[in-house]
This record gives C-alpha cells, structure tokens and sequence, in this order.
C-alpha cells in the first residue's frame, strides 16, 4: 500500500471529512512530487494530527460563534419582550394553556441559553493558546455551544407565543415587531450552526480531562465555593432569588418578585441537575 | 535543533516564511531551511496539519495555483500579519529577557 493509500485510509478513521481528506492528499502528493524522499511521518500519526488541530479549532470556532449568536439573539429578545410581551401577567392570554407554557419556554429557555453560552464562551476563551485540546474538552465545548444555541431557540419561540397568546391591548404592529424581531433572533442563531455541527463532526483524538466550571471561572470563584459544584449552584441560585425579589420590590409588586425569584432559583437548580454533568459544569465529563 | 525545541514556534515561523510571498507547502518547508541555514529540520508532516489549522483560525487563506500541478498556495490574511507582528513582539523581549539573564 503507498502512503498516499495509507494516509487516505488513516484520515477516514480519524475523522477528517471526504472534501478536506482530498486536499489533504492532493497537498501530501504535491509534496511527494517535489521530493520523493521525504519523510512526512507515520500516516497514522499525520492523520491524528490533522484530527487534533482541526477538531480543536472547530470546538473553539463553535463556542465563539454560540456566544455570538446569543448575544444577538438576546438584544433581539429584549426588543420583542418590551414590544410585545411587557406586562404579560396583567393581561389575559387567548389560551391560558398556551400562554403558560410560552412563558415557561421563555424563562427556561433564556436561563439555559445564557449559562451555556457563556460557559461555552468562557472554554473558547480559557483555551485560545492551545493548538490541541483534549477530546472530552472539545466534546463539552461543542455542547455547550449546541445546547446554548437550542435553548435560544426555544427562548424565541416562548417569546413569539407569548406575544402571539397575549396580543389584546397591544396594538397589531407591536405584536407583528416583536415576532418579526424574534424571526432575526432566531435566524442569528441558525447562522451559527454549521460551525457548532462542523466540530460534532471532526474532534481532537487526545486523551485528557474535560475540566469543569471552576477551572473556566478561575479566581471568579471564591476559595469556599471551589470543588463544590452543588454548594456553588445553590449559591447562585439564592442570588438569583434575591435579585428578582429586589426587582419586585422596586416594581412596587414584592410579593410577585418574591414568587418569580423563587421559581427561577428552583428553575436554575433543576437545570443544573439537569445538564450540569452533560455541559461539564460539575464534573470532569465524558472521556 | 531538536523538533522538540521548535514546538510552540512553529506558527510564527509560517507567518514569518509567508510574510512577503504566498508558497505551497513544500516551498514553505524549503524556506524554514533555508532560512534557518538548515537548523530548522522539522518533521515535514507536521506542518500540513499546523497550515490547515492556521488557514482555520483565520490567519492564513489558500487556494489551487493555477495551470498544471494540482498545488496548495498558502498566503497570510490581514489577521495573520497582525497576529505575526504580535508574536515578533513578543518574541523579542522574550529573548531579551533570556539573554538579560544568561549574558
């Protein structure tokens, strides 16, 4: 077998992609032309390169653009909440079912896009020197990108609902703005998916640990939080609670700010229990 | 020089290499040694990866040369030269700082 064979075989096990595996070939040949003699290396260990640096950038690539994407997104979310979903508990929804659930999807959806997103952003960061990262860091780079990214979906789509559900005593043109602004939010984020599905597609083959939170949080963190991941969300949580409550308050509405605190701290905790092991915040994730 | 040594530089010295002319990979690799009066020997295989990766981050662009051979040609971006004036930057008052010690 000649070594361009072996290096075509070898880049198809690690990974590499039909169209980029060609180039890489006509490259290696081109090379081979100018000077048979070279010594390029093992083809196996060449391809496994290839897959390390290529895998590596793509993960970052898709951090960055998740939280990119996000934060366009959530401009856009505020415009479309103040426009057409302001004040939605004083009015009275078309559905109440429906209008619920828009509200549900809304919150949930903000808070889980947010904190993967800037955890996804905060990896890319952390890890911008490194020309190979290890698998399981890649892994959890790409999901929290793409779990960002659906979640910010889902947010958009709570939005709309609860715009569509409680358009009466809007106007019809704040209604149609504020779906309009959630469509140019939601599009922001479908843009950035072939970066988030390219590096599901190629990752690094190195062997190491996925790290977690405190290590992307660094002396954010203080000492009696680190290693405590649970004592560390309850904390957050708590800070959630209090903000909201205190939000209330200024509303002159303590009662409902007390209500609404208290949901999205028990809502961060359950997504914490939820995804927290699948976005690698509280352990050292999937090998 | 031990490829081990020249870990960590690899990017700059591609930057460096395309600064003034766009090259395909085999004429990047001849002017590392050329340049380096044959001290810079690398295992050729690693560049290929290094330039794919380069071409990823946004520091280099590539296309097919033209006529004839099917070729690679490599060239650096407006982000690659800033990135390649950053790294002589640091470089230097990095070797500064060594010889300040080692003198």
């Amino acid at each position: 077998m000649s070594y361009i064979e072996s290096l075509a075989r070898e880049l198809g096990r690690a990974g590499i992609g039909a169209s980029r595996r060609g180039r890489i070939l006509a490259e290696i040949q081109d090379h081979l032309s100018c000077d048979p003699n070279a010594e390029l290396g093992d083809p196996a260990a060449l391809a496994r390169q290839f897959a390390d640096e290529l895998g590596t950038v793509r993960a970052r690539r898709a951090g960055i653009a998740a939280f990119a994407a996000l934060a366009v997104a959530g401009v856009l979310f505020a415009v479309a909440y103040l426009l057409g979903a302001r004040g939605f508990p004083h009015r009275h929804a078309d559905s109440a079912a429906l209008g619920s659930l828009g509200a549900a999807l809304a919150v949930i959806g903000a808070q889980v896009a947010f904190a993967a997103g800037t955890t996804a952003l905060l990896r890319a960061f952390r890890r911008r020197g490194a020309v190979v990262l290890a698998r399981a860091e890649a892994v959890i780079l790409a999901r929290r990108a793409g779990v960002g990214v659906a979640a910010g979906l889902i947010a958009m789509a709570g939005l709309a609902l609860l715009a569509i559900e409680y358009h009466r005593g809007l106007s019809s043109s704040r209604t149609t703005l504020s779906v309009i602004a959630l469509a140019f939010g939601a599009a922001a984020l479908i843009a950035a998916a072939p970066a988030i599905i390219s590096a599901t597609r190629l990752y690094p083959r190195a062997g190491g640990d996925a790290g977690d939170l405190f290590e992307d949080l660094g002396p954010l963190v203080p000492s009696w939080l680190r290693g405590r991941p649970w004592r560390f969300a309850l904390v957050l949580a708590a800070a959630i609670a209090v903000a909201i409550t205190l939000a209330g308050i200024v509303q002159q509405d303590g009662y409902d700010g007390a209500l609404r605190g208290i949901a999205d701290a028990l809502a961060c905790l359950a997504g914490f229990a939820v995804l927290g092991g699948y976005l690698g915040l509280r352990s050292a994730g999937p090998a | 020089m031990r490829p081990e040594a020249l870990k960590g530089h690899l990017d700059s010295l591609i930057l460096a290499v395309l600064e003034a002319e766009q090259l395909h990979g085999y004429a990047i690799i001849e002017q590392l040694k050329q340049r380096s009066g044959g001290a810079l020997s690398l295992p050729e295989g690693t560049v290929y990866p290094a330039l794919h990766r380069l071409e990823a981050a946004g520091l280099l662009a590539s296309s097919w040369s033209g006529a004839g051979r099917k070729r690679r040609v490599y060239r650096l971006t407006r982000a690659g030269r800033r990135a390649l004036v950053a790294r002589r930057g640091e470089w230097k008052a990095f070797t500064s700082a060594i010889e300040a010690v080692l003198a």
